[in-house]
């Protein structure tokens, strides 16, 4: 059942001209000075998983300065059974995204089929910043898990799109015909209920995941609470959007819906991000992704690939020996770790005793 | 690029104005035209202007015409009762290029989206309910592309439709035809076109 990425080769991508790896083992170290294409290479492979990439939502801003286009190809294997993944950016900007070298129509329907975890040093934004961070963390997982809560989500934003954009062009109460707001409506919360269903059931399922993991890596017996928070727990969705109809029409924009959902997070019954320390908050981070890492692997029946760009700098040495130990050893997922300095890798990845493939950029 | 003759250079400027062709076919386009004999230009330019003079819109369907009512509504051998609601004009040429379609057309002129500033009154669909009013509808069957405006713009007229009791469908939509009408292959769109379903109160994806 084993994902595994055997080798990459990258043209013109970010900092590389051109430029191929082999992955010849199941825990592969990155190490290299800052700046040398660690991170880089990661979201190359995080392309392949996603078809784009972590850190911005612009492909041209991908290819390499002074070029327009881009090639990132992997080899990966799954079940025993070989992929060639390609994604391709045209000079025209046009993206193409092959899988055995049949083009995909739609990019959405390839997500989900190499899962695939990121964790990035500034991640750390999802606990501190607003409420979109989190959304996104719950819909990068539920879109791995079902392709049509990820083809709703889109339909979603895209009929939010067309209702504010609606609601701009009525003026103020001269709105006499209220159809076309009705059928708006109906379709937001078709789509947005289903999402409502999804994002409840799966927040119930990640609270023991997320309380577990906390535990493990800081050690602490702190208690942790995750509460989703959305207007639809009082009221469904036809409901709510008839509820805030007015006020909708005089803002000229939707102001009730799952695009206002959030997770609020609790320590000790205190609002985490106000009272957390730095290291409490490192230690979140990772139990959140390692609870997304975990519900992907229950899920699907196979551990996702995982990304871990500068975790060592972020952990104290115990709290990131449990958080190896746990990725590493138990499980049997590939892992992709990056570290500036070659011996502190080398010297966690030994001490771990797992085969491992170290490279030097 | 240089010419020596404004007269050529005004022609290639013409025909570059059209969609999909560039100076440099627009051009060749031209060059051809000038080794033609005088004669046979004289009618393409005219045949040209008498269709953009004398075109006409079908006021009942608002399909593309000669007359004030087009060919297919004056022809008694169609089924009126039957209206298949399509975007724009190549979706009438697409479907009637199956020979499978027996009934009569309406032409929406576009879906609704307000992000590109079409709302229900930039389309034609007043004239629909009118239609559906007046005659002895008794099937609508939409063929719009299967988007989330397509879906909006059907929603919409069903509810406008509410009080009358016809039978509302849409073609297969999806697995039929992958992405625009006008692209699909004629078997494709005859056979989404045999295989109509209802519009439930929601498409399900
Ligand atoms: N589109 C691009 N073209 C060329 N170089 C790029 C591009 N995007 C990023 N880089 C370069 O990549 C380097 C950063 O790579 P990164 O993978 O973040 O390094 P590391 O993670 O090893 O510190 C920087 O020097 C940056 O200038
Ligand atoms: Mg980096
Ligand atoms: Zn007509």
């Amino acid at each position: 059942m084993l994902l595994l990425i055997n080798s990459i080769s990258l043209v013109q991508f970010k900092n590389y001209p051109q430029r191929n790896f082999s992955f010849s083992s199941r825990i592969v170290g990155i190490s290299g000075p800052n700046g040398t294409g660690k991170t880089n290479l990661l979201d190359a492979i995080y392309y392949l998983c996603f078809t784009k990439s972590y850190f911005t939502r612009s492909d041209s801003f991908n290819a390499l300065t002074g070029t327009n286009g881009f090639r990132i190809e992997g080899q990966l294997e799954h079940n025993g059974e070989n992929y060639k993944a390609v994604c391709i950016l045209r000079e025209t900007g046009k993206k193409e995204f092959m899988l055995n070298g049949n083009a995909y129509e739609r990019f959405s329907h390839h997500i989900g089929r190499f899962p695939c975890v990121f964790i990035a040093p500034d991640d750390v934004r999802m606990i501190t910043e607003g409420s979109e961070e989190r959304r996104r963390f719950i819909d990068a997982i539920l879109s791995q898990l079902d392709p049509e809560y990820l083809q709703r989500l889109m339909n979603y934003n895209k009929l939010l799109l067309q209702r504010n954009s609606y609601l701009k062009s009525v003026s103020e109460n001269r709105l006499k015909d209220t159809s076309l707001l009705e059928v708006y409506d109906e379709q937001l919360s078709n789509d947005g209920s289903y999402i409502f269903e999804k994002r409840k059931s799966f927040m119930d399922e990640c609270l023991g995941l997320v309380t577990g993991f906390y535990g493990k890596i800081s050690g602490a017996a702190e208690n942790i609470e995750l509460k989703y928070e959305s207007q639809l727990h009082k009221l469904d969705f036809a409901e709510l959007l008839k509820s805030t109809r007015d006020r909708d029409l005089y803002l000229q924009r939707t102001t009730a819906g799952i695009h206002k959902d959030d997770i609020q997070i609790l320590l000790n019954n205190q609002p985490f991000r106000n009272i957390a320390s730095q290291g409490q908050r490192k230690s979140l981070l990772f139990a959140l992704k390692l609870s997304e890492f975990e519900m992907l692997r229950s899920h699907k029946g196979f551990a996702p690939i995982l990304l871990l760009d500068d975790v060592f700098e972020k952990l104290d040495e115990s709290r990131m020996h449990n958080l190896l130990s746990w990725v590493c050893l138990d499980n049997d997922g590939q892992i992709f770790i990056t570290d500036t300095h070659q011996q502190r890798i080398k010297e966690h990845l030994e001490t771990l005793g797992a085969l491992y493939q170290l490279i030097e950029l | 690029m240089q010419f020596s003759s404004s007269l050529l250079e005004d022609a290639v400027n013409e025909f570059a104005r059209l969609p999909g062709i560039g100076k440099k076919t627009a051009l060749r386009l031209v060059l051809h035209l000038v080794k033609q004999d005088a004669a046979l230009v004289q009618s393409f330019g005219e045949t040209v202007l008498k269709m953009r003079q004398e075109i006409k819109f079908c006021q009942r369907c608002c399909n593309i015409s000669d007359a004030d009512v087009c060919s297919i509504c004056s022809n008694s051998m169609r089924r009126h009762e039957m209206v298949c609601v399509v975007e724009n004009i190549r979706d009438v040429i697409a479907i009637e290029s199956t020979q499978q379609y027996n009934g009569t057309y309406h032409v929406l002129g576009g879906i609704i989206s307000p992000l590109d500033g079409v709302g229900p009154d930039q389309l034609n669909i007043e004239l629909l309910i009118n239609r559906v009013q007046k005659e002895n509808v008794q099937e609508l069957i939409f063929a719009l592309n299967p988007t989330i405006q397509g879906d909006t713009t059907i929603y919409y007229i069903q509810k406008k439709l509410q009080p009358h009791s016809i039978n509302i469908t849409t073609i297969a939509r999806g697995i039929a035809f992958g992405g625009e009408l006008e692209y699909a292959d004629e078997m494709t769109l005859a056979r989404s076109l045999q295989n109509r379903v209802p519009v439930e109160r929601f498409v399900n994806y």
